[in-house]
């Protein structure tokens, strides 16, 4: 390993010590070196992602779809390792969704993929002069442009790449035709249907003209000392197996969760106004199973494999095929548009990662749509003429292709909500969204925590960071809100510390593997040994700091409030009926949540905190 | 008794753990571009993921065309001998499943060798996609699916502690006799 000057550093494992930068617009490709304080404190992932954005945004004004804006794709320390679920890579740049901090990390094994061609991070910049993708060979980088690209769906143009590399093994990250435009929710896809779905990375890469990167690396991962992490691993392996929930798990996957949700009565359904569908049953994860499942995929090194391949066999989406539909998508285009015909999720899933969109915020405004026509809250004339109800699938198809080619309303829908807003600012009550990112598939009116964590998400309201609402439900609603703040921050600490390392949730929040495991795998392949509280430490470090990225666009308390609705509209049906949150319990819990991270009244993190990311860190 | 690798493409996941235990029991690194396992994706056409790895054929094509004798067998598994070996990949192309891999950082050609007869990859499988098998239980379960394909099978229903349950057999044969 000629890149790893093992006998200098401390850290002996886990870095090439490379980030790669790639200017788009010079045809420059650069390598820089960096340094063990900087691994040290940022870690990877996410973290080095936030570091680089926070670099960039003080040295220029950087709009997010300018040439400017930095996207930096970082596999993290951990990634390509063999412990549970090593396949995870964030994608960090700032939102043209929220025109915030944005990340959103993608599984499969495209970060492998980076990772093993010794790259810890690739930042690209710049615009290119014509339609192009990266080619990254190991050491050899090259821009290709190929103006036949253009207008190619994601997985196909994953297909056409992979054809011209003469190379089916390659790793290759995509946009489709919704990236091309700038829809600003547009998302990267690999693997044929892993996405870096959420906060419009998709249109990042548009913007830059850049369609794929595709990767090929055959590196040895350096590991300080493989036998101890050979050991933690195998009983690692070993305890996900045995649980209890372990096949089932397999079987049906996230999927599983619509029934977990629907019996709680937390299921978003018709934009969010009701959380029990009537028609959960038909397009549940047992539905799934029996009739449309053909096969279990799972990301690099995951033993849970939580994906499914759906494929419809009869009807008119017959011949319809997908790595999907998740959770999050089964209940934004089923309950939330109040579809109760699987084979019509598959196809809105297929039809989404094809034209590479985000199905969380495609459903969502959707869902905002057929209940603004339903209210009259926006004419037909404004909708050209379409007649939403809900249910009706023909007309979600339409609007998806719309969206991503931008014609008549699409191209307002393709602003997302802040767009949606500006344009009809009658609809701000019914959207949920928190900074501009629409609200994924959990109901937060009856679980404060829950509210308070997409308040408070970094990215906004996106369940990513916190998913406490099992745990509140579990507790019973009266447990005190110190507690419920402190659950919010130990979720948005330890689940971006996942996020840093390179590796899946999943492991820890579906089948309970101990979260203390990962500083054991840390202390393996690094020779440098931690407590999980450490590394603790450096994520929560990394909130602040995305919180001050997020407080130089003027983000402060008054962006940390959850959707509308939590306060005003209470559900009809269900466990829940008739409960809304209560805006004094909200404004307490929220003090209670600033004064515990430090932050003060107004949610600004301390100047002398900030100046601690402002070490100096070598980019060209 | 020889024991095969079976592999069920039907229950394989691609998660890749087969790769990286396979290099690290074999290279002693990280790397799962360095097994002599590889999960073949396919998608969309056909769908299918398949861990391709060498099947000890007893008549075999790699053996056969090595030019310096550099395929050895031991109780019936084959490896390759380093010391003989050219690193000609006449055995890469002659393999009909594509069972022999290269790696730049490697002189020679690798390829399964069952770990000396205890395979890492089959206990580390969460799919359990891959069996170690007595050679004689290969093709079983396409018999047992055969057999309970058969279409002349008939049924009877019947009802046992409350519960509908059906028995299918298969009746004898009857003969012309009753023309």
């Amino acid at each position: 390993m000629p890149t790893l000057k093992k006998e200098k550093r401390k850290i002996k494992g886990g870095y090439f010590w490379k980030i790669l930068w790639v200017d788009l617009e010079a045809e420059e490709i650069k390598e820089i070196e960096f340094d063990e304080a900087f691994a040290s404190k940022y870690i990877g992932g996410r973290g080095f992602g936030a570091k680089l954005v926070w670099d960039n945004i003080q040295k220029r004004k950087v709009d997010p779809l300018g040439a400017e804006n930095v996207l930096v794709i970082s596999p993290g320390p951990l990634a390509g390792l063999f412990l549970p679920a090593s396949g995870k890579t964030s994608f960090v740049s700032i939102s043209p969704q929220t025109g915030i901090y944005g990340d959103s990390s993608m599984g499969g094994s495209f970060g492998v993929e980076l990772k093993q061609a010794g790259i810890d991070g690739l930042a690209i910049y710049g615009k290119a002069k014509r339609l192009s993708y990266l080619w990254i060979d190991n050491n050899e980088v090259k821009i290709i442009g190929n103006e036949k690209l253009k207008g190619k769906g994601s997985l196909e143009a994953e297909g056409i790449i992979k054809e011209e590399i003469r190379d089916e093994n390659i790793k290759v990250a995509t946009i489709g035709v919704a990236g091309e435009n700038l829809v600003r929710f547009a998302c990267v896809t690999s693997d044929w249907g892993r996405n870096s779905g959420r906060t419009g990375i998709g249109a990042v890469m548009g913007s830059k003209n850049l369609k794929a990167i595709a990767v090929r690396g055959t590196k040895d991962l350096p590991v300080y000392d493989l036998p101890r992490l050979e050991k933690a691993s195998k009983a690692s392996f070993n305890s996900l197996k045995e649980n209890k929930n372990f096949i089932f798990w397999q079987q049906q996957g996230l999927m599983s969760v619509i029934d977990y949700v629907n019996e709680a009565g937390v299921m978003p359904t018709y934009n969010f106004r009701e959380g029990v569908f009537e028609h959960a049953k038909k397009i549940n994860g047992y539905e799934m199973l029996s009739k449309y499942k053909i096969g279990d995929t799972s990301c690099f090194a995951c033993p849970m494999a939580c994906g499914n391949v759906c494929l419809v066999k009869e009807g008119k989406y017959r011949g319809t095929v997908v790595e999907g539909p998740e959770y999050e998508t089964a209940c934004m285009f089923g309950p939330n548009l109040g579809i109760q015909n699987f084979s019509a999720i598959i196809k809105a899933n297929q039809v989404c990662d094809e034209l590479g969109m985000d199905t969380i915020t495609a459903g969502n405004i959707i869902g905002v749509l057929m209940e603004a026509q339903e209210n009259g809250l926006i004419s037909e004339k404004d909708l050209d003429g379409l007649k939403l109800k809900w249910g009706s699938e023909d007309i979600v198809f339409e609007l998806l292709h719309r969206i991503a080619q931008r014609k008549g309303v699409g191209d307002i829908l393709a602003q997302g909500s802040l767009g949606i807003i500006k344009r009809w600012p009658q609809l701000q009550p019914i959207i949920s969204q928190v900074k501009g990112l629409e609200q994924s598939a959990y109901d937060a009116r009856i679980a404060i925590s829950m509210a308070l964590g997409y308040a408070t998400s970094d990215i906004g309201a996106h369940h990513t960071r916190a998913w406490t609402i099992a745990k509140e439900l579990e507790m019973g609603m009266d447990w005190p809100l110190e507690k419920k703040a402190e659950l919010v921050i130990y979720h948005q600490t330890l689940r971006p510390l996942f996020d840093m390392l390179g590796v899946c949730r999943l492991p820890w929040i579906e089948l309970g593997f101990d979260e203390n495991q990962y500083a054991e795998f840390y202390s393996a392949v690094t020779g440098i040994e931690v407590t999980l509280g450490q590394l603790l430490e450096k994520s929560n470090d990394i909130y602040d700091l995305t919180r001050a990225i997020n407080m130089k666009y003027g983000i402060s308390r008054i962006n940390d409030y959850p959707p509308e609705r939590v306060f005003t509209l209470p559900m009809t049906e269900g466990p829940h009926a008739g409960k809304i949150l209560k805006r004094e319990d909200y404004e307490a819990i929220l003090d209670i949540y600033y004064q515990k991270r430090g932050w003060t009244k107004d949610g600004l993190v301390k100047e002398e905190k900030i100046k601690t990311f402002n070490d100096p860190l070598m980019s060209p | 008794m020889p024991r095969r690798l079976a592999v069920i493409p039907e229950r394989c996941s691609g998660c890749k753990i087969c790769e990286l235990v396979c290099s690290i029991n074999r290279f002693g690194v990280n790397n799962p571009k360095k097994s002599a396992i590889r999960v073949m994706v396919i998608y969309p056409h056909p769908i299918i993921r398949m861990p391709i790895v060498c099947r000890q054929c007893k008549i075999a094509k790699c053996m056969e065309n090595c030019p310096t004798g550099a395929i050895i067998t031991r109780d019936g598994i084959y490896d390759i001998d380093g010391e003989k070996c050219i690193s000609c990949h006449q055995c890469v192309i002659s393999c009909p499943f594509g069972a022999i891999f290269l790696h730049e950082d490697i002189d020679t050609p690798f390829k399964c060798n069952l770990c000396n007869g205890n395979p890492r990859c089959v206990e580390a499988c969460p799919k359990n996609a891959l069996l170690f098998l007595p050679e004689h239980v290969l093709g079983q379960a396409q018999r047992m699916n055969s057999v309970l394909k058969y279409v002349h099978m008939k049924e009877v229903e019947y009802v046992e502690k409350g519960e509908r349950k059906v028995l299918r057999y298969a009746d004898i044969e009857k003969g012309k006799t009753e023309d």
